[in-house]
């Protein structure tokens, strides 16, 4: 289904691409013209870029207003020059200009007074700034529509094969109905049949099935075996979460995160390096990024859930107060008895965790426990065979995975080092037959013992 | 048709009894719930009333029970609680609660609640600590420095670029703007990074619930580094006695702050 998915989505993403390039070209001509001219006048965009640019953007409010149009405003309604005055010394300007003052109040936090830029370089930057053309719909927003369009062809495709079998079966009894009731007066008709002939459904069954026993035999035998083989998977199949994908409060996309904008998996689960548990990330680590980043159309949508839950106001930047908490839905979950360590694993072992959850970066929907099979696909992962989140899954790696290669001569003072020193200076015929594959794996730890495991 | 054809005809149109067996047996096998983990025994062991993370005490078995909720839930702890970090004089005290406050805007501009807040511009304060508790010469600058880009690479990288110039992959791919680079704040005193780092600073939010005290102080330490390559090579001494007047200046800003 992924395949077909990928081969509807190809037009649009040549159509993406072809649209970034010829953006790409205008807004690089744009730019290539600036900074021709900026040889002659003041470069007003680098300018911009290294002194204002960490509160103010030409068309979208961040810590300070959007600039765009600032400078025809000033001219419309504040004392002349006012404007070169406010850049220099917001304060200064404040006292003398009461749109200054009104201006000043916008705001809860301050601008920062730039003494240093002459009246032609704030000119520059201004007119810039009201160079820079509004922007459309950006083509994320497009991309964005990726998964929404999976879901819903996917719920599409069962109710077409529901119908199907509907339809089928209908189709099939009709026509047995129509056949019984076609015989039955073709014999009335004939005057063969008087009214013991009329056999009822049931008595036919038996007639044809004792008629066919061979076939009837043979048919029942690979029903009973067919529902026994059934019955034994479902029993397997027991406890097994493989492809658990609960559905989430906000369309959470890794891949958007992880991926394309390159946050590393420790900056939302932080507490992964230092405890047993990874942790899901509070709002206020969400808010560090979606106080500026607001989105558009879907992702807006679904950004605004935070903001509801910080009880953010996105157009004027406040927090007036809190917010309802989201309520994410847990996906790994292990049972009560078991106990699972990440920082032992992440730190200690040093194991990545796309050995376990898969490549996160590139997951475009929420989070779900990957297939084994799935995991085994990933470069570099040790390959299993048993389905993930089981014993069997945990026990399989600690038999495969070492702690440490080599022998002794390479060793330096580590903590895994000091364990091969203990082993050798305690039971050399031990160490020797742990190495035998040059190797000692968790189990040869004791990875292998239920209490390390169970509590 | 030949004979064939027409028995196999048979024995679907005959048989329908199985053939409906059959298929509702395959469209079971078809739909699929991603919603659901599937077939558990002992479903309270692993959706439990014990207490584990991200468990909602106050649900068992999709009731709710608000007493439990006052009883258990995760709470935060009394104002005043500091971790216990052992009994290293001099991790203790690089642990301990910062002195400095989150100025009251911070609650608006950061969403910073809960916290005890001054009506001073702390950040400017801030500008007289001077000193980086966790000491640097040209001994421990190696190991500081790797530490530092450690944390660096998963806690900042993505904005203020590897090389700290304010071009990480976030303001790349045009996500993100107005990241300034490092080299551009020259100025700044130790405490006053710190006070971002902690607090936040404009569009920065505040990352001191994220790492510890201990791991922003060698941050701090990392960040110099990308404002003056020769940065831990020296003795340390010289750069905190530089700049002493800028007590001076301080000081008329907190009286003008506590006029207001
Ligand atoms: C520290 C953040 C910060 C920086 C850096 C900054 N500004 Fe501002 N600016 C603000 C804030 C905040 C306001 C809103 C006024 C207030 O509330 O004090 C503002 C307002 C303005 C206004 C008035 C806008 C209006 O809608 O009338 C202009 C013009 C302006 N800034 C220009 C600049 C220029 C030019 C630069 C770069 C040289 C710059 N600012 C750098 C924070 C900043
Ligand atoms: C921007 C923050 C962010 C980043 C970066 C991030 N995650 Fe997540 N992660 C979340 C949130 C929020 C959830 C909960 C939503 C969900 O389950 O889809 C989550 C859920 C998960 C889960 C499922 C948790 C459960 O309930 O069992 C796993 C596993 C996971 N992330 C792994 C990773 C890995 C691996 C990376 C790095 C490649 C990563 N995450 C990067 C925010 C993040
Ligand atoms: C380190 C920065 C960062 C953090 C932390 C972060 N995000 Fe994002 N988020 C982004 C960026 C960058 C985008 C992409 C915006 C764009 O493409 O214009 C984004 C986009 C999104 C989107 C829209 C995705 C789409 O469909 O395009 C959602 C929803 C979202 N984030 C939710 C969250 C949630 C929930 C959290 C907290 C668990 C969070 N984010 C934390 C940086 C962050
Ligand atoms: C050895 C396999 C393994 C590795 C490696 C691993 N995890 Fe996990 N992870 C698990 C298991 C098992 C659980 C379920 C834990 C539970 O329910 O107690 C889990 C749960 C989680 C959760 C759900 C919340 C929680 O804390 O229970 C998140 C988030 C997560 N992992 C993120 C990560 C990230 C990020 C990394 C990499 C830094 C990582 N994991 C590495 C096996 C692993
Ligand atoms: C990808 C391989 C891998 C998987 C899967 C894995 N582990 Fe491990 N585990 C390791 C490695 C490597 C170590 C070595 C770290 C050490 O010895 O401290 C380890 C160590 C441990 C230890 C400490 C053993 C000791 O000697 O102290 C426990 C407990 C543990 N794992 C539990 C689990 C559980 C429970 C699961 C299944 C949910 C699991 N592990 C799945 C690789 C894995
Ligand atoms: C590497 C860690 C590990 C070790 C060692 C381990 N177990 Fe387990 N055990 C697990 C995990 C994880 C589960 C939960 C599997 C699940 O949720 O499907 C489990 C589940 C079980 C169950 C419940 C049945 C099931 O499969 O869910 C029993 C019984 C059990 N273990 C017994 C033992 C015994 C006896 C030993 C010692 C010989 C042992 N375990 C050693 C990790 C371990
Ligand atoms: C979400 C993006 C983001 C992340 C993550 C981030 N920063 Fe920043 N940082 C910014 C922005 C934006 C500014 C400019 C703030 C301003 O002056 O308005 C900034 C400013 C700073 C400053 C200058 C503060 C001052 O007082 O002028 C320092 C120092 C800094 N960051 C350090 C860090 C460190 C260390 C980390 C990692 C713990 C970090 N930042 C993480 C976005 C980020």
């Amino acid at each position: 289904m992924n395949k077909s998915f990928y081969k509807t989505i190809k037009p649009t993403a040549v159509f993406l691409s072809w649209f970034f390039v010829v953006s790409i070209i205008a807004f690089g001509s744009s730019s290539f013209s600036q900074e021709e001219e900026g040889q002659v006048k003041i470069d007003g965009k680098s300018l911009f870029k290294s002194k204002c640019s960490s509160c103010h953007q030409p068309h979208k409010d961040g810590t300070g207003p959007k600039l765009f149009g600032a400078k025809n405003k000033w001219e419309e309604n504040a004392m002349e020059g006012s404007i070169y005055l406010w850049v220099n010394n917001w304060q200064a300007a404040a006292a003398k200009d009461p749109y200054a003052q009104s201006v000043s109040e916008l705001k809860p936090s301050a601008m920062n007074p730039f003494p240093e830029l002459s009246k032609a370089q704030i000119d520059a930057i201004l007119d810039w700034v009201d160079e820079q053309p509004v922007p459309t719909k950006s083509n994320d927003s497009l991309a964005n529509a990726g998964p929404g369009g999976e879901e819903e062809e996917e719920s599409g495709n069962s109710l077409i094969w529901i119908l199907l079998g509907v339809s089928f079966i209908v189709i099939i009894l009709s026509v047995g109905g129509v056949r019984r009731q076609l015989s039955i007066s073709l014999k009335e008709k004939e005057g063969t049949g008087d009214g013991k002939d009329k056999l009822t459904y049931t008595q036919e069954l038996k007639a044809l099935a004792w008629k066919y026993r061979l076939q009837t035999g043979l048919i029942s035998l690979v029903v009973v075996l067919s529902i026994i083989v059934y019955l034994f998977q479902t029993l397997y199949g027991i406890g097994v979460v493989e492809g658990y994908q609960p559905s989430q409060p906000i369309a959470f996309p890794h891949s958007v995160h992880a991926g394309k904008n390159g946050i590393d998996c420790k900056y939302c689960h932080n507490s992964v390096m230092k405890s047993k548990t990874a942790g899901i990330p509070t709002v206020n680590v969400c808010m560090n990024c979606h106080k500026q980043i607001q989105g558009e159309d879907e992702a807006k949508k679904e950004i605004s859930k935070i903001y509801n839950a910080a009880g953010f106001d996105p157009t004027s930047l406040y927090s007036p107060g809190k917010g309802q908490p989201i309520v994410w839905n847990k996906v790994h979950s292990l049972p009560d008895h078991v106990y699972f360590n990440h920082s032992q694993h992440v730190v200690v072992g040093g194991i990545d965790c796309k050995q376990c959850h898969g490549d996160m970066t590139k997951m475009t929907e929420t989070a779900k426990v990957w297939p084994v099979k799935e995991l085994n696909e990933i470069e570099g992962n040790i390959k299993l065979t048993k389905p993930t989140l089981t014993m069997g899954w945990c026990i399989e790696c600690h038999d495969k995975k070492e702690v440490s290669k080599g022998s002794l001569d390479t060793k330096k003072d580590g903590y895994y080092d000091e364990i091969h020193r203990r082993l050798l200076n305690n039971d050399k015929e031990l160490y020797k037959k742990y190495l035998k594959d040059n190797k000692v794996s968790v189990k040869e730890l004791g990875g292998w013992e239920c209490g390390k495991c169970h509590y | 048709m030949n004979k064939r054809t027409i028995y196999i005809n048979n024995l679907l149109v005959r048989n329908t009894g199985i053939t409906l067996f059959f298929i509702t047996f395959l469209l079971v096998g078809c739909v699929e719930n991603k919603d659901s983990s599937g077939l558990e025994y002992m479903p309270d062991m692993y959706r439990s009333p014990a207490v584990e993370p991200y468990v909602d005490y106050a649900e068992i078995r999709n009731k709710q029970n608000p007493e439990l909720a006052k009883k258990l839930s995760a709470k935060t702890p009394p104002i005043g609680t500091i971790p216990y970090y052992g009994t290293d004089k001099e991790l203790v005290e690089l642990m301990l609660p910062y002195k400095r406050k989150p100025g009251i805007e911070f609650q608006q501009t950061h969403g910073l609640v809960d916290y005890v807040f001054s009506n001073k511009n702390e950040y400017e304060l801030a500008a007289n600590d001077k000193i980086n508790p966790i000491h640097i010469d040209s001994t421990n600058s190696k190991e500081i420095f790797e530490e530092g880009k450690k944390i660096y690479s998963y806690m900042c990288a993505h904005c203020h670029g590897e090389k700290g110039d304010g071009n990480g992959p976030m303001v790349k791919s045009g996500a993100y703007t107005g990241v300034p680079a490092y080299a551009d704040r020259k100025d700044l005193s130790n405490g006053q990074i710190f006070y971002s780092i902690y607090y936040g600073k404009g569009a920065m939010g505040a990352h001191g619930p994220l790492i510890n005290k201990k791991e922003i102080w060698t941050l701090v330490h990392y960040i110099r580094k990308f404002q003056d390559p020769e940065y831990g090579k020296k003795d340390t001494s010289k750069v905190e006695q530089s700049n002493s007047t800028d007590v001076e200046i301080i000081k008329d800003t907190i009286t003008v702050n506590n006029s207001m």
